[in-house]
């Protein structure tokens, strides 16, 4: 099971995905909402996992990645976008992301997700 | 498994309404500055999330007229400014729109779909910039321009 940091500018967005992780055992132990603030937190907290919006005020998602991953080339970052997002998430993948969930969220497609990567991760 | 949507429905109908305040206040200030860089990013933010959430909730009304806002304002991000005051007169109708269908969400009742003209316009190319022509608009300004923007609550 991992520890994960939330990043979404929405509450919405936010609870959804920590509604959806907990119950498979996955402990969020940050929300960001901001890419400056999910940087910060990377920093602080370390987590397994980081679920990273894409759209966010201050600091998009796509540069917040960026800047984790130049910092912590291993870490372990899914991005969250939106239809019509595609031409990004391309872009936040050549980066280094690992993965990626669509908006609307899909329970099981979001557990499938970030459990695969969650035992990645503790190999 | 299955989300509570009903608690979903609450946050939805208390951060959209905070997202149509910012719309509405982003849009007051393009009237005074149309290249203001600040508002144009948080309307498009603004229209994005309204969009996610509204799609997630099944308001497919709300997210598709979202989505067409959200695709105006890129083009606007694109160029640096709202091009036109007839430009900036749908975006303030398309705020309209949205309010009405979070209101009826609100309401307890479904949300219906902006009319098919409001879609067209909003993805038709933007017209030429009418600073000098304002007389002449194709799309009538809402009596609202320039007022204080609703806000739908639970």
């Amino acid at each position: 099971m991992a520890r994960v940091l939330i990043a979404d500018d929405a509450s919405f967005m936010r609870q959804m995905i920590r509604e959806i992780i907990e119950p498979e055992g996955h402990e969020v132990v940050g929300e960001a909402t901001n890419g400056i603030e999910a940087v910060d937190l990377y920093n602080e907290l370390t987590p397994d996992l980081v679920t990273m919006d894409i759209v966010m005020p201050k600091r998009s998602g796509i540069d917040a990645a960026k800047a984790i991953l130049a910092e912590h080339p291993s870490a372990c970052i899914v991005m969250c976008s939106a239809l019509g997002q595609e031409t990004l998430v391309m872009e936040a993948l050549s980066a280094g992301a690992r993965d990626f969930i669509v908006k609307p969220f899909k329970p099981d497609s979001v557990i499938a997700t970030l459990s695969k990567l969650a035992e990645k991760t503790s190999d | 498994m299955a989300l509570d949507m009903a608690k979903y429905r609450l946050i939805f109908l208390e951060e959209g309404g905070d997202h149509l305040e910012e719309i509405g206040r982003a849009l007051i200030d393009l009237e005074k500055e149309m290249g203001s860089t600040t508002a144009i990013d948080t309307l498009f933010r603004m229209a994005h999330s309204l969009k996610s959430m509204a799609a997630s909730l099944g308001y497919d009304p709300i997210a598709d007229l979202a989505h067409r806002m959200e695709d105006r304002m890129e083009g606007i991000r694109a160029d640096g400014r709202v091009r036109s005051d007839q430009e900036l007169a749908l975006l303030f109708r398309s705020l309209e729109a949205l309010e009405k269908m979070v209101e009826a969400v609100a309401s307890e009742q479904v949300p219906v779909g902006a009319n098919e003209e409001l879609f067209q316009l909003l993805a038709e190319e933007p017209l030429a910039d009418d600073s000098d022509c304002s007389d002449d608009r194709e799309v009538e300004s809402p009596d609202r321009v320039g007022g204080e923007p609703k806000k739908a609550r639970p």
